[in-house]
């Protein structure tokens, strides 16, 4: 298997558990503030519903008129510091924000996407630039499209129950938000580092 | 009053579900057999068919059994007075003998709510008993606010035994407002107050300061993890009047309660816990400044008479001492909380 098929699963399964992981500990990040309701979960799977919609269109669109990995990798390299600065972000953010809406569910929605809409978004572009990318080539790949979206629920599979699991009761839900912005960065620059454009043979 | 108003729907789906089976089944046998052209053959699949369809049958039958058997049998025992769900729980309204109950959750079991009318100020359960003695620590208390309404026992002793205090209570589900009113006689006296709003957010708006703050907004097999973290007890702290005392129902069993007793320690100078004779349940006092040490709790009783309402204090007190400390607990905060994992570990 040529390397840029690893590449693509390397991608796929770490954004695909980083994601998941991250709407887990979304919960923790709001219950404070918002309450522990079922309206909390309502907002949080809702915003991330909206920034993967967003992602999908973008990275669908963004893949055929750059069809290289690199600018994918790029894209990452940016919503894995953003998910680095989450820990730090999120308490002034929910502070305001239920200070002045007093409406838990409009006030967790806002919140929710202030903190996780670029990021979000943005991991959520995987899948269909990886989609993009093969449509391209001249010969037929060797994953179609609904083994890519198989591998990323693969990876989405194992970061929701780790999360939820394990991580939760051993880490604080700033180191493990810390961690998997780390592992995403890591990632995104070892696979710019890789330079896979110019090793992939049609 | 509603009686499970769900029978006839689960049925007619229990029904659909088997139809389809069944179909599903014979469809695709009667398919495999038409391919078979030697009589021996067709004979054979469709014995087959027909062992396949029995299995079918059988299956159906027992998934019927499971869904209508279960609340029938339920039933028989006792009276289901109200069955649905709220935003955020399974309630049913229970009546048994005399004693009416509010049960969260699916486990029928636990972390039950109930008043006995016969005797309305008998403590039906250990922990609300243990909760009345550890007002003793705050004996001269004028304001107390509960967070977690129930069935309304707690608001009830309050009315007929301690009419002076003023109660502020805060639950967060409209339903359990609702059938306490309905089905457990409840109302709001003079005196006392009720709030519809999350425990933790209420105490952030609140500018009051109370003598006593009463938590009792937990299930044995779900806790808001957002009132268990060392940021909520400071809050619950920074509405205390000054010598006021903090009042805490919990599950003694398993590994989030040497968690709470942990977290309780980072924020109060002082923690005592009753640990329940005939339950698993324990309540956890904390203070700077109580009125009285454990050792004291016993003569704080006998001055009060000894008891209160139906309650015995005297009793009560003797399960009270200094919290142990168990060095390897953890102290939950708004970044580390696992208090729901530890919830499920038993000690």
């Amino acid at each position: 298997m040529q390397i840029v098929y690893w590449v693509f699963i390397l991608l796929l399964v770490s954004f695909g558990a980083a994601v998941m992981g991250l709407e887990i500990l979304s919960s923790n990040l709001m219950s404070p503030y918002f309450g522990g309701s079922i309206y909390i979960w309502g907002s949080i799977i809702s915003s991330f519903m909206v920034h993967f919609s967003i992602g999908y269109v973008l990275g669908g669109h963004l893949s055929l008129r750059h069809p290289r990995l690199s600018v994918l990798a790029v894209l990452l390299v940016a919503a894995s510091l953003w998910v680095l600065l989450i820990p730090a972000m999120y308490k002034p953010v929910c502070e305001f924000i239920s200070e002045r809406i007093a409406d838990v569910r409009l006030g967790s929605l806002i919140a929710m996407n202030v903190i996780f809409l670029v990021p979000i978004s943005l991991m959520a572009m995987v899948s269909p630039y990886v989609i993009g990318i093969m449509a391209l080539w001249p010969r037929r790949p060797a994953f179609t499209g609904g083994m890519v979206l198989f591998i990323s629920t693969v990876g989405s599979f194992v970061g929701t129950n780790a999360t939820a699991f394990y991580l939760v009761g051993v880490f604080p839900v700033s180191r493990v938000i810390i961690g998997l912005g780390i592992i995403c960065l890591t990632v995104s620059l070892f696979v710019l580092a890789l330079r896979v454009d110019n090793r992939i043979k049609w | 009053m509603i009686s499970k108003p769900h029978n006839d729907s689960v049925l007619s789906i229990a029904i659909l579900l088997i139809e389809q089976l069944s179909f599903l089944f014979s469809l695709k046998y009667s398919r495999t057999s038409l391919t078979k052209t030697d009589a021996a053959r067709v004979w054979a699949a469709n014995s087959l068919k027909g062992v396949f369809m029995k299995a079918g049958a059988a299956l159906g039958t027992a998934l019927l059994a499971f869904f209508l058997f279960l609340p029938v049998r339920a039933a028989a025992d006792d009276r289901i007075l109200y069955e649905g769900d709220s935003i955020y729980h399974h309630i049913t309204v229970r009546q048994d003998g005399t004693e009416r109950c509010m049960i969260f959750g699916r486990r029928q079991d636990l972390r039950q709510t109930c008043i006995d009318f016969a005797r309305p100020d008998h403590p039906v359960f250990e922990y609300t008993a243990m909760m009345f003695a550890a007002f003793l620590f705050r004996p001269d208390a004028s304001s107390v606010c509960l967070i977690g309404l129930g069935g309304g026992y707690v608001p009830a002793v309050f009315r007929r035994h301690l009419p002076s205090v003023r109660l502020q209570t805060v639950e967060v589900d409209p339903l359990v407002e609702k059938l306490a009113r309905r089905h457990f006689a409840f109302s709001v006296p003079p005196g006392q107050t009720l709030a519809i709003d999350d425990g933790r957010q209420f105490l952030k708006k609140s500018r009051e300061r109370y003598d006593q703050i009463w938590l009792d907004a937990f299930n044995s097999d779900y806790i808001p993890a957002h009132m268990t973290t060392r940021e909520f007890l400071t809050l619950v702290k920074e509405r205390l009047a000054e010598g006021g005392i903090v009042v805490q129902n919990v599950f003694a069993g398993n590994r989030l309660y040497d968690a709470q007793l942990a977290t309780a320690r980072a924020v109060f100078k002082k923690v005592f816990v009753f640990e329940g004779r005939q339950s698993g349940s324990a309540v956890i006092v904390a203070a700077d400044n109580p009125a009285v040490e454990p050792e004291g709790l016993r003569k704080q009783a006998l001055a009060w008479g000894g008891r209160l309402g139906g309650i015995d204090l005297v009793a009560e007190a003797e399960k009270c001492r200094v919290a142990p400390v168990k060095g390897e607990a953890p102290v939950m905060t708004d970044d580390f909380n696992p208090a729901n994992l530890l919830l499920m570990q038993k000690k």
